[in-house]
């Protein structure tokens, strides 16, 4: 198996674009000094229009991505993550050209992709694969798994059926099943072999980028692992760029050189896999890092979000998309209040305004009589507060909730605590050595970056 | 493991050698495409009056003819091109005897209704003959001018004529010997089987998928008008159609046939909408699988669990409501459906004109159809369910 590498290293003139190669084994070769990657994404958005009636007028849109740009080079292995709901699986699913972009574009190999077309398209298709997220319904349950291995070999014009069979026997060994397996259906696998499988129909075509959509996610430890390996070894056997999609930060540590943290259809901050996790500086990234489970709770404290509700992605906060939830929310320029207690009253005012109550405020509930100490209680708010415009709102927000007027102590509180993240929309800020979409690493913004521990 | 140098190693295949032929012309689309030139031909030398084929087909048996093509071409090509996978399944489906001996019902029957025909002829009037019982029963002798079977006295004038092995299963009001009846009800049937499978269960079928598949305008489009479909009654279309053309079978197949499949075509599209956003349809998409192809081999196959049974049931719906309309008597008078015989057993005051008869007296009229017609219903309903079970490789038996 080692060959191959040997092949590769023999042509590394071979521009990987020229598809007139006659060294069927270095299809591709890796050069190091390419002119562009593997994979470009530039300003991905893509919304999925909210239609009503029979006209389907539009009503609104799911911004499921929204201006995503990263780049993955040959033989790269790029992280994705992110909560579900954050915009991974439509970018990944878009960079197939399995979704229409509404904006953006994706070039693979330097071509975008929604203007390949005929031999092109079909070179595409066969360079880039998938491997979806569930073993269980990743492969037709009518098909034997040599079926489904062959099915890539025969939509790509292979008709020698004898030769696809020798081929597909072939790799499914080499990724540790039996050559008896061809005719026997996945339900008689476990999950790890189906994924297995999945990885092996994924390579049949020897193709130069893996899309793998949470590939592991639906296995438990040890078979994640050991699918994991495999996947890996793959990648560095063969040259295989893959991208990388997956809401657990510890499978991405493994297995990915670079990550880009999404939240919300948009790349928070991206870099290579140690800086971004050593030294997360996105407080978003830095609450995932916080939601790996760890044994000492006093470490959480300063991680932890504000709200637990990831906002609707068809109505996206504004400014930073992040600032409702937001950690290290930056205070207005002229209050000047403990860290700890501006917190509480920034959780106190997000909590409000995405529904959130606890049941003994709730004024739906039945619960008679709400007073003033049970709210400030239940939020852990003081009765006094050191400035005195912030003590106002909080005030009438508190009495506002007393009447149970909810609508007024939502207003009362987003006047007294503007925040620059609601009113402006951060950029990739320069503060930082890598791309990082938060105020605090815009220079203009008078808030600097908190030290992570 | 085979050597590296293998060139059945998937790194080994060079891409570029290996051309994409667009594969047009596949067996099925080929058969399908003969089937279809060689009848317009044979349409075209019938209608034109050059050559004689010895034989007058009339608009019904052209339909027909043309559904036993498309089915040949739709399903027996690609079956006998997958014989392993075919065999397998048939293996499965006759592992039962009840499923077995359903099939062997339907089989006997198909073949009957081809071929029994052909060789009895078209029943002729012989009223001399008329009412005689099936062997080993006896009628009352006054009842037919000529007794083919021996004469016992009854009591006082009353004498019995016992059945012969002439008319083995006995005779109707016309002398029509009622096996000469059954067989030509078989073909009936067997037209509505073949009408039904080749034209409406396809209709359905694409429909529901391409509903399912497609979603959006399309969907709301088809279902609306499946929806507005499903509020019409069938048989009042019928009814009207029946006022102002010839009454024939084929006016109640093409009402009947395109009034039913709106059930079908919602469960297949439900289906559809389920399947299509499973792991292998998104795989065939990214390996560039048109959506006829996935159509095709991914969602066809995964929703026979609920389209096979479904199918079956509307088989032997449309049977039954071709003998119910047969037998309140909206059938045409030449052909003779099971459900017509079965109307005419039980109902002695019209057909046995001139006597004074019971239905229990003639029996055998009414019964032989009513068992035939019995036989084929649960045959086709257990054939349905057999089949889909046969076909899940998870069902084991």
């Amino acid at each position: 198996m080692t060959d191959h590498s040997t092949d590769r290293s023999r042509s590394p003139a071979v521009q990987p674009d020229h598809d007139t190669q006659s060294d069927a084994a270095g299809d591709r070769a890796a050069v190091p000094d390419d002119s562009h990657p593997l994979l470009e994404v530039e300003n991905l958005e893509t919304h999925f229009p909210i239609t009503r009636g029979l006209l389907r007028r539009e009503v609104g849109r799911v911004r499921a991505v929204d201006g995503v740009s990263f780049e993955i080079r040959d033989g790269e292995a790029f992280g994705l993550v992110g909560e579900s709901g954050s915009g991974k699986t439509t970018t990944a699913l878009s960079a197939l050209r399995l979704e229409e972009p509404t904006g953006g574009e994706i070039r693979f190999d330097g071509d975008s992709i929604m203007s390949l077309s005929g031999a092109d398209l079909r070179a595409f298709r066969r360079r880039a694969q998938l491997v979806v997220q569930d073993p269980n319904e990743a492969f037709n349950p009518r098909l034997t798994i040599g079926q489904a291995v062959a099915e890539p070999l025969a939509l790509h014009g292979m008709d020698d059926a004898d030769r696809r069979q020798a081929i597909v026997t072939d790799l499914l060994e080499r990724v540790g099943l039996s050559a008896d397996d061809v005719d026997r259906y996945p339900h008689e696998f476990s999950g790890g072999e189906k994924q297995r499988i999945a990885i092996a129909r994924a390579l049949v075509l020897n193709p130069d980028l893996i899309v793998a959509d949470e590939p592991t996610s639906a296995l438990d430890g040890r078979v994640q692992s050991d699918v994991l390996a495999l996947l890996d070894e793959l990648r560095r056997e063969f040259d295989i760029a893959v991208l990388f999609i997956s809401h657990d930060i510890d499978v991405v540590r493994r297995f990915c050189d670079r990550i880009g943290v999404m939240y919300l259809g948009e790349i928070v901050e991206q870099g290579p896999t140690d800086e971004v996790l050593e030294a997360p500086a996105h407080p978003y990234t830095r609450t995932l890092l916080g939601s790996v489970p760890s044994l000492d709770p006093s470490d959480r404290e300063l991680v932890r979000p504000l709200t637990d509700t990831i906002p609707d992605p068809s109505d996206p906060p504004s400014g930073c998309r992040f600032h409702t939830r937001c950690p290290e929310l930056i205070p207005p320029e002229d209050v000047d209040l403990d860290r700890e207690l501006w917190q509480t009253i920034a959780a106190f005012r997000f909590t409000l305004q995405a529904d959130e109550l606890p049941a003994a405020i709730e004024p739906d509930a039945g619960t008679t009589a709400v007073d003033e100490a049970t709210v400030r209680e239940t939020f852990g708010l003081p009765s006094d507060i050191p400035d005195e415009r912030v003590d106002r709102g909080v005030d009438d927000a508190v009495d506002a909730i007393v009447r149970g007027d909810l609508e007024v102590a939502r207003d009362r509180l987003a006047e007294a605590i503007p925040t620059v993240c609601e009113r402006s929309t951060p950029s990739d800020g320069t503060d930082c050595e890598r791309p990082v979409r938060c105020h605090r690493y815009d220079p203009s913004v008078d808030a600097e970056p908190l030290s992570w521990p | 493991m085979s050597e590296p140098d293998d060139p059945n190693r998937f790194e080994r295949v060079d891409w570029d050698e290996i051309d994409r032929s667009g594969r047009l012309h596949t067996p099925t689309r080929t058969a399908f495409i003969v089937a279809m030139v060689l009848f317009a031909a044979l349409y075209a030398l019938e209608s034109s009056n050059v050559i004689s084929l010895g034989w007058r087909l009339e608009l019904l048996d052209w339909v027909i003819l043309l559904g036993v093509a498309v089915l040949l071409s739709l399903v027996v090509v690609p079956a006998v091109r997958q014989r392993d996978l075919t065999l397998r399944v048939l293996g499965r489906l006759v592992s039962r005897p009840i499923h077995a001996a359903a099939v062997g019902f339907l089989a006997v029957l198909s073949f009957v209704a081809v071929v029994g025909p052909i060789i009895v002829g078209s029943p002729e009037l012989a009223f001399q003959h008329r009412f005689h019982a099936p062997y080993g029963f006896t009628s009352e002798a006054g009842w037919h001018a000529d007794c083919l079977g021996t004469m016992t006295a009854g009591e006082g004038v009353t004498r019995y004529c016992e059945g012969s092995l002439t008319y083995p299963l006995g005779t109707d009001h016309r002398g029509h010997p009622l096996g000469h009846l059954l067989i030509e009800g078989a073909r009936i049937a067997l037209y509505v089987l073949v009408f039904t499978a080749a034209f409406v269960v396809p209709l359905a079928a694409i429909v529901g998928i391409l509903a399912g598949f497609r979603g959006g305008r399309i969907d709301d489009l088809l279902m609306g008008y499946v929806d507005i479909q499903l509020c019409i009654p069938a048989i009042v279309v019928f009814f009207i159609g029946y006022m102002y053309w010839n009454v024939s079978l084929l006016l109640l197949l093409v009402m009947f046939g395109l009034f039913s499949w709106g059930g079908i075509a919602r469960l297949v599209r439900s289906e559809t909408l389920q399947r299509r956003e499973d792991g292998y349809v998104l795989v065939a998409r990214s390996l560039g699988a048109s959506p006829l192809y996935i159509a095709k081999r991914h969602i066809v196959p995964n929703i026979t669990n609920t389209l096979i049974p479904a199918v079956f049931h509307l088989l032997a719906l449309l049977v039954l409501v071709e003998a119910g309309v047969a037998f309140l008597g909206f059938h045409h008078i030449e052909l003779y459906s099971w459900g017509s015989t079965i109307q005419e057993g039980l109902d002695p005051p019209l057909t046995g004109i001139g006597f004074v008869m019971d239905p229990h007296e003639i029996w055998w009229v009414s019964t032989f159809p009513a068992i035939a017609l019995t036989l084929t219903l649960a045959s086709l309903k257990l054939v349905g369910d057999g089949l889909r079970d046969a076909l899940d490789p998870r069902r084991t038996h």
